[in-house]
């Protein structure tokens, strides 16, 4: 192991890392705010527009992130939208991410029973104070674990953002690689990172849990 | 009769009249036409499907009716007052729904909060109250239903009868001029359905104005001062409970119906 080549190249990965942190976070948690409000819109929605909905989310779920970040990132400026790689990174990010959430939102929606809207209805409740003190507290029980399960998939996505020179922790890592023909250490550590996204991840989505299934434990 | 500035004199404080529902091609409920009078009791009774509940929940318009009109002193519920028929909007309906009180049958408590936050949630988000009146108030209503050492207990450390004590609770701390009862006991054990119809039976004792859908024939016959029997959508008698409960009631289905709580000496 030539660590020299990590005095050399660590504040490179470093930064690599902040990017990738900053598109992951930036990026999903915009698409999950996106999918929640296509979900509420599902909710409280006729039919008509419902169908639009869900041709956004069938289309979006349809196509891959490369395609999307692609046509996003090349195919923006012939409609007058000059994004930065990172802009371009996190735009797609955002779409990709949200019929993903906005399916997860939906079913948390039906995981409520009726009875509990009808209540908050009689007391005389508006439908989005509903949402804010009735059913998000109550569908985060169920919807925790895919949350954070999508978050981590997400965590592992950012290094398609490479393609279109964002300069995340995989591009980073591909230039010193190709810069000193090391291969082993350049991705070992990159595992390590992100490994650790993962591994927080996971453990604040089992402190939410906690957190939200309180009433579930008695004393 | 005396606090209530907007009620006219010898007017019923809820007027049912000619009212129509159907869901497609299914008539849930015709022609019905019902006074409930302030303070006084009023019980559903009527075999399953008859469209009890359905007349209950046109009542806040959980169930919007169709034809003709339910009036909350004098104001016409769930419609505006225009033809074509146009919906209230969110305010206003929110504004009648406040008035009146809801306990059902599944008991619908909330269950990521404590007795005491179920009952405070209302008069905080709705009525506007500050946390520490809101606790205060909370802490009163539950009292009134017996549960003064349950306020901390989340819904599921309670049994049955306290978690429907608790949306009883629920429901008068928003000081509604009437409270809507659907089947409130019908989910309960047997040895819990006392507790639940005494707090009720104190609750028309002080006056409130109270509309029962009910299998508890007993609570009917002693508590109620009206008797509405529903059968097939229609309202076929709404009596002291004695003509219903009396000897010999003149309708046949009342009869019929009767007969088999008679049968199982419930009556």
């Amino acid at each position: 192991m030539e660590l020299d080549l990590f005095v050399r190249y660590g504040p490179a990965l470093l930064h690599g890392f902040g990017v990738t942190l900053l598109c992951w976070i930036v990026g999903s948690l915009g698409g999950m705010l996106l999918g929640f409000v296509i979900a509420c819109l599902y909710q409280w929605s006729g039919p008509g527009p419902r169908l639009v909905l869900q041709a956004y989310v069938e289309i979006v779920r349809g196509t891959p992130f490369m395609i999307q970040l692609f046509l996003l990132y090349y195919g923006g400026p012939h409609f007058g939208l000059l994004l930065t790689p990172v802009q371009a990174g996190i735009a797609s990010f955002v779409v990709y991410g949200s019929p993903y959430f906005a399916e997860i939102f939906r079913a948390g929606f039906q995981a409520v029973p009726q009875g509990q809207f009808e209540a908050a209805r009689c007391v005389g409740f508006g439908e989005w104070t509903i949402v804010r003190r009735i059913v998000l507290p109550q569908m985060l029980v169920s919807i925790t674990a895919p949350l954070t399960n999508f978050f981590i998939i997400l965590t592992k996505e950012t290094a398609i953002l490479s393609v279109v020179t964002v300069p995340e922790l995989l591009y980073e890592t591909q230039t010193m690689a190709a810069e000193t023909f090391t291969y082993i250490e350049p991705f070992l550590v990159l595992s390590l990172f992100y490994w650790a996204m993962v591994e927080f991840t996971s453990w604040l989505g089992k402190r939410v849990e906690l957190r939200v299934t309180r009433h579930l434990r008695r004393g | 009769m005396t606090t209530d500035s907007a009620a006219v004199p010898g007017q019923a404080l809820i007027t049912v009249r000619d009212l129509g529902k159907s869901y497609g091609d299914f008539q849930a409920l015709q022609g019905v036409s019902l006074d409930v009078q302030k303070s006084e009791v009023t019980c559903l009774i009527g075999p399953s499907g008859s469209g009890k509940s359905t007349l209950l929940r046109c009542m806040n318009f959980l169930e919007a009716y169709q034809e003709g009109e339910i009036r909350l002193d004098g104001a016409l519920i769930g419609w505006q007052e225009s033809s074509p028929r146009k919906p209230l909007p969110g305010r206003r309906l929110r504004e009648q729904r406040r008035q009146i009180g809801m306990v059902f049958q599944q008991f619908n408590l909330w269950p990521h909060m404590t007795a005491e936050e179920n009952v405070a949630e209302g008069l905080i988000q709705v009525r506007r109250l500050s946390k520490a009146e809101a606790r205060d108030r909370a802490q009163l209503a539950l009292r009134k239903v017996n549960l003064q050492d349950k306020t901390g207990n989340y819904p599921s450390a309670l049994s049955g009868g306290q978690q429907q004590r608790v949306a009883i609770a629920r429901a008068i701390a928003m000081e509604p001029r009437v409270v809507l009862f659907d089947e409130p006991t019908s989910a309960l054990d047997p040895e819990l359905v006392g507790e639940v119809l005494n707090v009720m039976k104190a609750l028309a004792a002080e006056g409130m104005t109270m509309v029962v859908v009910t299998h508890e024939m007993g609570f009917a016959a002693h508590v109620a001062h009206r008797v509405g029997f529903l059968d097939h959508g229609r309202l076929v008698a709404c009596v002291p409970p004695a003509e219903i409960f009396g000897a010999d009631p003149a309708d046949p289905r009342i009869r019929s119906f009767l007969q088999t709580y008679r049968e199982r000496n419930v009556v």
